[in-house]
């Protein structure tokens, strides 16, 4: 998940990736620290559920914008980062607020049923692959046009 | 050119499938063996899955009584004392009526509370707990409204650390 490489002056391209690698620390970091807090709850099953569902979404919807825009979406590693904390929305109000699960939170990228389909967290774990994969295919069209 | 570039992307692809993989087999593996073997029915937060709400089946003669809620909490004999002790020093929404099933002999318990043997898990099935991985007695909780229905069950190996979880479902009653 990496922005264009549409061969820009070398001191543009460092700034670039300055800037790619500080939001993918921060990116990394944010999820690390989730699922670290997952783990403290002892809802490891819940990190993977929500993030690759939130993900996904997210990369599909990082695919139509920079198709539409004809241009790598900024900061790549953000958009999961997003669509996760959507995702997982519920479980900040269960755990902060003590506010248990409701069948309406299923507004929330399907925060209720998505545990409950058939395969589990393998099934989302595919989907994410998959979403990826449209993702990269999209960049790679892109870099396809630029030449 | 292009096809360094598509090797660069399938790269990154390949290095997030294999990241994630394994860390999907790590958390696989880091289950113990009193945890659900379907982890979405376990501490799901939502009250009424499946099959409930259904009639409570009675545990002790006041347990569960009409117009107070019950938390009934499953335990296998060994951790009876943590368990007592982790309850005695909680308070819990709505001063639910507690009660300990315990798959053995009964014992005793800290702060009173009633402990009820259950040593052929006719309590834990008429509660319809769950069967934990190792196949042995569920260790969870289920939770009873004052109407006498179970809107909550679960099996929960961690209970003693989260009993902030059974004050949430019992506020949601």
């Amino acid at each position: 998940m990496s922005e264009s490489s549409s061969a820009p002056a070398a001191p543009v391209a460092t700034a670039r990736v300055m800037r790619l690698c500080l939001w993918c620390v921060v990116a990394v970091l944010i999820e690390l620290g989730l699922y670290l807090s997952y783990r403290g709850h002892d809802a490891r099953f819940h990190w993977f559920t929500h993030f690759f569902v939130g993900s996904a979404v997210a990369l599909l919807v990082m695919s139509v914008v920079a198709l539409h825009t004809r241009r790598p979406v900024p900061v790549p590693l953000v958009w999961p980062v997003l669509g996760h904390l959507y995702a997982m929305f519920p479980d900040l109000l269960f755990s902060a607020s003590r506010v248990a699960h409701q069948r309406w939170m299923d507004v929330f990228l399907g925060h209720i049923s998505t545990h409950f389909v058939p395969g589990r967290n393998l099934t989302w774990y595919v989907v994410f692959l998959a979403a990826t994969a449209v993702y990269l295919g999209a960049l790679d069209r892109l870099r396809s046009r630029e030449r | 050119m292009r096809s360094r570039s598509r090797r660069r992307l399938v790269g990154v692809w390949l290095v997030v499938a294999v990241g994630l993989g394994a860390l999907l087999v790590v958390a696989r593996a880091a289950e113990g063996p009193l945890d659900d073997l379907d982890p979405a029915y376990q501490r799901p937060g939502l009250l009424d899955l499946g099959a409930l709400p259904r009639p409570a089946p009675p545990v002790t003669g006041e347990v569960p009584a009409p117009g107070s809620e019950a938390v009934v909490f499953f335990v296998r004999p060994d951790g009876l004392e943590a368990l007592c002790d982790a309850v005695a020093g909680t308070e819990l929404a709505g001063e639910p009526d507690l009660v300990v099933v315990v798959a053995g002999p009964a014992g005793s318990c800290a702060g009173d509370l009633p402990v009820v043997a259950d040593p052929a898990g006719r309590l834990a099935e008429g509660y319809g707990l769950r069967e934990p991985a190792d196949g042995g007695p569920p260790v969870g909780y289920a939770v009873v409204d004052a109407a006498g229905q179970i809107r909550y069950r679960t099996l929960d190996p961690e209970v003693n650390d989260l009993l902030s979880e059974v004050d949430t479902i019992l506020r949601a009653v």
